[in-house]
């Protein structure tokens, strides 16, 4: 007889179907849980501190020193997170023992958002009734305007993460289109609650600009630093009080450093935008990049310095002029295949 | 470094600049609903930066900039803005000229500010209307289009500087030829204006195929 050595692939394939992602039950989610708990308690007896008040940075700062690792990408080093992190959170069967799903809208493929699509529209006719109401009662209508700056809908990603399926980019402009609608009705304040539920604080913008307390040298005179990068250079700026309008770039006077008049009006923008041309003197130190960039970087340098002698107001105009933020603009890399960034070489028919 | 291609290098979310002083200086009852809004989400959103040739003085203009930009070559920008400061500088020097020659009552007409000079010729020179290829069954017809304000001032600024590029003496300096242009231009003369003028002609001669035009 025979022995068969090396067989065809398709006799070694066992008959075994494609299975979807790995399904965590609940005991197995529990169980991790447990573990990571019992874990956390160790880890805090062998680092000698108390295991009842062991908080997560503290796990960090543990497993970064007993574990210690060269590798560049943060999420590939040794961590230990509590399993919710972990494991991503992922919907319990659908269906009964008998096969019979519990949803009345399983079978369209996306119920939570075809349910949640009912929901919504539920709570528009709601409103749209009560507003007939009020009106064949002669009740005047409310008609307080949102504050829709301050607030903006979920995205796509944290909708997903809410609904715990797929959304697509379609489906979730549908949704917002008809939140959109149900708070443009007049009578919108009744759904106020359910409507929070998908609205999110924005902070405003100004409270992440950091202003500099004033400063105070040896003879009384108040002055400020600030620091400022375009492209590859860096600039610091210190702007005198009680000043005549004088400007020093690395100890050589400002005419002869920078011949070009476009970057000597750069310089003078933000005092030229404050109204305080001849008030301030400016010593700056710059280094790397170009004419241009170099200007760039000393303009947003005593933009910056210049914002703690001026009131709040005033800093929000010099930050919606464009003054107070630093320009991402840098030089694209070239790409292999092609002559430059964008350039492609010369199409030779043959 | 991580680039991105195909996108400008600003978040979406991020806000243009606005740089004139007096837009901040008005008091807050004066602003319509829109600018209301506009504040509003001016303050929550980020901005982005204002560019290098942007600034609040009021020697900075968009329009000379924009025509600095489309006369330089090979990036260099101290060249050309120097080219166009000359020609103002001569465009000044021939109408005061004009000025003390002319006869007391018509020292009013003349216009000596060279950026209204600038500006008029610039909205002399701009076509109404354009021409575009539209390719049907098999033949390219030349079909009267409307035109964006955009393309108008690119056209108008693009026909000056070719003119003055190619159709002059030897020995001419650019400023020479352009302010001269500029001139014929504010009085609705001149080679640019003609250009226009057979834009126009061409269009209404190419009426009957306005019907081909499905946007």
């Amino acid at each position: 007889t025979l022995r068969l050595i090396c067989t065809t692939t398709a006799a070694q394939r066992k008959n075994v179907g494609a299975s979807g992602p790995e399904k965590y039950t609940e005991a197995f989610i529990k169980k991790q849980i447990e573990e990571f708990n019992l874990g956390k308690r160790h880890l805090a007896n062998m680092m000698g501190e108390d295991p009842e008040t062991f908080t997560q940075e503290d796990i960090d700062r543990a497993i970064a020193y007993l574990f210690p690792s060269g590798l560049f990408d943060k999420q590939a080093r040794p961590m230990m997170k509590h399993p919710t992190e972990v494991f991503p959170e992922q919907r319990k069967v659908q269906w009964g023992e008998d096969g019979r799903p519990f949803h009345f809208l399983f079978y369209t493929g996306k119920q939570s958002y075809y349910s949640l699509m009912h929901e919504t529209y539920e709570k528009l006719l709601n409103v749209q009734k009560h507003q007939d109401q009020m009106i064949a009662q002669d009740l005047p209508l409310q008609k307080e305007k949102r504050n829709l700056a301050g607030s903006r809908w979920l995205t796509k990603i944290e909708l997903e993460e809410m609904l715990l399926e797929k959304v697509s980019d379609d489906d979730y402009s549908r949704f917002i289109q008809l939140l959109e609608k149900l708070v443009a009705l007049p009578c919108a304040d009744i759904e106020e609650k359910y409507i929070q539920k998908f609205s999110k604080e924005v902070p405003v913008q100004l409270q992440k600009v950091v202003i500099e307390p004033l400063q105070y040298d040896e003879r009384g005179v108040a002055f400020s630093t600030g620091e400022g990068k375009r492209k590859t250079a860096r600039a610091t700026a210190v702007v005198y009080d009680n000043g005549t309008g004088k400007v020093t770039v690395n100890g050589i006077d400002v005419l002869h450093y920078f011949p070009v008049l476009q970057d000597r009006e750069q310089l003078l923008f933000p005092f030229q935008f404050l109204g305080r041309i001849g008030k301030h003197d400016m010593v700056c130190t710059v280094s790397g990049g170009g004419r241009s960039a170099q200007a760039g970087a000393i303009r947003l340098a005593s933009a910056r310095a210049l914002s703690s002698f001026v009131t709040e107001k005033e800093v929000e105009f010099m930050r919606q002029a464009g003054l107070l933020t630093v320009d991402p603009r840098v030089k694209e890399r070239k790409k292999p295949g092609q002559e430059g960034p964008r350039r492609k070489f010369t199409w030779k028919k043959r | 470094r991580i680039m991105p291609v195909r996108w400008s290098r600003y978040n979406p979310s991020y806000l243009e600049p606005e740089v004139k002083k007096e837009s901040y200086q008005k008091p807050l009852e004066e602003l319509t609903e829109e600018e209301r809004e506009q504040m509003e989400l001016k303050a929550v959103r980020p901005i982005k930066a204002a560019p290098p040739t942007l600034s609040s003085s009021a020697f900075s203009d968009p329009m000379i900039s924009k025509f600095t930009n489309m006369m330089m070559k090979n990036g260099n920008k101290v060249l050309a803005r120097s080219l166009m400061s000359q020609t103002l500088e001569t465009i000044k020097r021939k109408q005061l000229e004009k000025y003390h020659k002319a006869p007391e009552n018509e020292k009013e007409t003349i216009e000596c500010n060279p950026y209204v000079i600038f500006h008029q010729a610039l909205k002399n020179c701009q076509p109404i209307i354009g021409l575009s290829n539209i390719t049907r069954g098999g033949k390219t017809y030349q079909v009267p289009v409307p035109l964006t304000d955009n393309r108008k001032r690119f056209l108008a600024m693009k026909w000056l500087i070719t003119e003055c590029r190619e159709n002059k003496h030897r020995r001419t300096m650019m400023p020479e030829k352009l302010s001269q242009e500029l001139l014929l231009a504010f009085n609705n003369e001149g080679p640019v204006i003609k250009r226009k003028h057979v834009l126009h002609k061409m269009a209404e001669a190419n009426r009957a195929y306005a019907h081909f035009r499905w946007w």
